[in-house]
């Protein structure tokens, strides 16, 4: 009798382990591959360089509006945390928008030459799917968050592709809607730096 | 049904209205060439590529469509090209690259089914609604976005 009692517990006991593998595989972003996937929690930036050393926003820069939101693999981030000590730029983007990616791409190269600047996409809420294949075919190993539009309003962003600087302490430096020249961000990043 | 979908770069974008499932067949068929016009006021680059800029951020590229007889039949759909941006008042010589401009999308709607007439209908927004008579002219039909 005991042990047909304890035949379907242990059928039991199998289902629900199995069910919880299926859920941490399904938490896992569904990547059997074990792959990181771009744009999430892999690409956040590590610290600041202990060489790198930036400085201080202009007292008369307005402060950046700070906001939380979810990378597109579900890792929560915090902008001032990442502005705290460092540049940060802000590029707000879209998967429907044919010219971001070339600009996000430019960005990027700029940012990629300047240890401790970090950038952080910005995508609609109702894009996250989209973003998603947006930042595989980039592949550019920078965050991509899902803002929504209280962040895209509280930076008066009307149209991506736009561009944010933010300095280290959360000041606003500059926002170029349409984009940035290379040459102009490169200016403007290198003006934070200590020592350039 | 018809089902439009975005044709080749070469076509700028244009919609083209599929042939290939169509109901009706005989029924007279009509052309139609629309100017969808978002009066964002967005400060753009003229000729750049644009979506709609807030409050108008719904029409954009992907963005669904539908177009419909009077009587509310869905006639054909579709999804929305990239648009361009054009200069909101030409009678104004802005002296800047960087000008107040509207984003506009060109719309080409071949075998279309002759109605009285029709509403294009948006994710959001009101319908626009125009005439059958008003697809008679060489020009394109403008409709500005609301």
């Amino acid at each position: 009798m005991s042990n047909r009692l304890r035949r379907p517990r242990r059928a039991c006991v199998l289902l629900v382990a199995l069910a919880l593998g299926l859920l941490a595989a399904g938490c896992a972003g569904g990547d059997s591959s074990g792959e990181e996937s771009h744009g999430g929690a892999a690409d956040l930036p590590g610290p600041v360089p202990a060489e790198v050393a930036f400085r201080a926003p202009p007292d008369d820069a307005p402060p950046a509006p700070d906001f939380s939101a979810d990378l597109i693999d579900g890792t929560p981030v915090t902008a001032s945390d990442l502005w705290d000590d460092r540049p940060v730029v802000l590029m707000f983007t879209a998967s429907w928008c044919e010219r971001c990616a070339d600009v996000h791409r430019r960005v990027a190269e700029v940012v990629d030459e300047r240890e401790g600047v970090a950038l952080l996409g910005i995508v609609p809420a109702d894009d996250a799917q989209g973003a998603r294949e947006y930042a595989e075919e980039l592949g550019l190993g920078y965050p991509v968050a899902v803002g929504d539009e209280r962040v895209w309003l509280s930076y008066a962003v009307r149209e991506p592709p736009t561009v944010v600087l933010v300095a280290p302490e959360g000041k606003v430096l500059r926002g170029w809607p349409g984009g940035v020249e290379t040459p102009v961000l490169a200016e403007r990043l290198d003006e934070l730096f200590q020592g350039r | 049904m018809n089902r439009a979908r975005p044709a080749a770069a070469s076509l700028a974008g244009a919609v083209l209205l599929g042939l290939a499932g169509c109901g009706g067949g005989g029924e007279d068929t009509v052309e139609a060439h629309l100017r969808l016009v978002v009066p964002d006021n967005n400060i753009r680059v003229e000729g750049v590529e644009c979506a709609g800029a807030r409050p108008f951020d719904y029409v954009r590229p992907g963005a669904s469509f539908t177009l419909e007889a009077p009587d509310g039949t869905v006639l054909a759909d579709g999804e929305l090209p990239a648009g361009r941006a054009e200069n909101a008042d030409p009678s104004i010589d802005w002296g800047v690259e960087r000008i107040p401009t509207v984003c506009v999308m060109e719309l080409e709607l071949e075998g279309l089914p002759e109605r009285p007439g029709y509403r294009l209908r948006l994710p959001e927004g009101r319908p626009l609604a125009f005439d059958r008579s008003d697809l008679s002219g060489d020009e394109p039909l403008m409709l500005l976005v609301q």
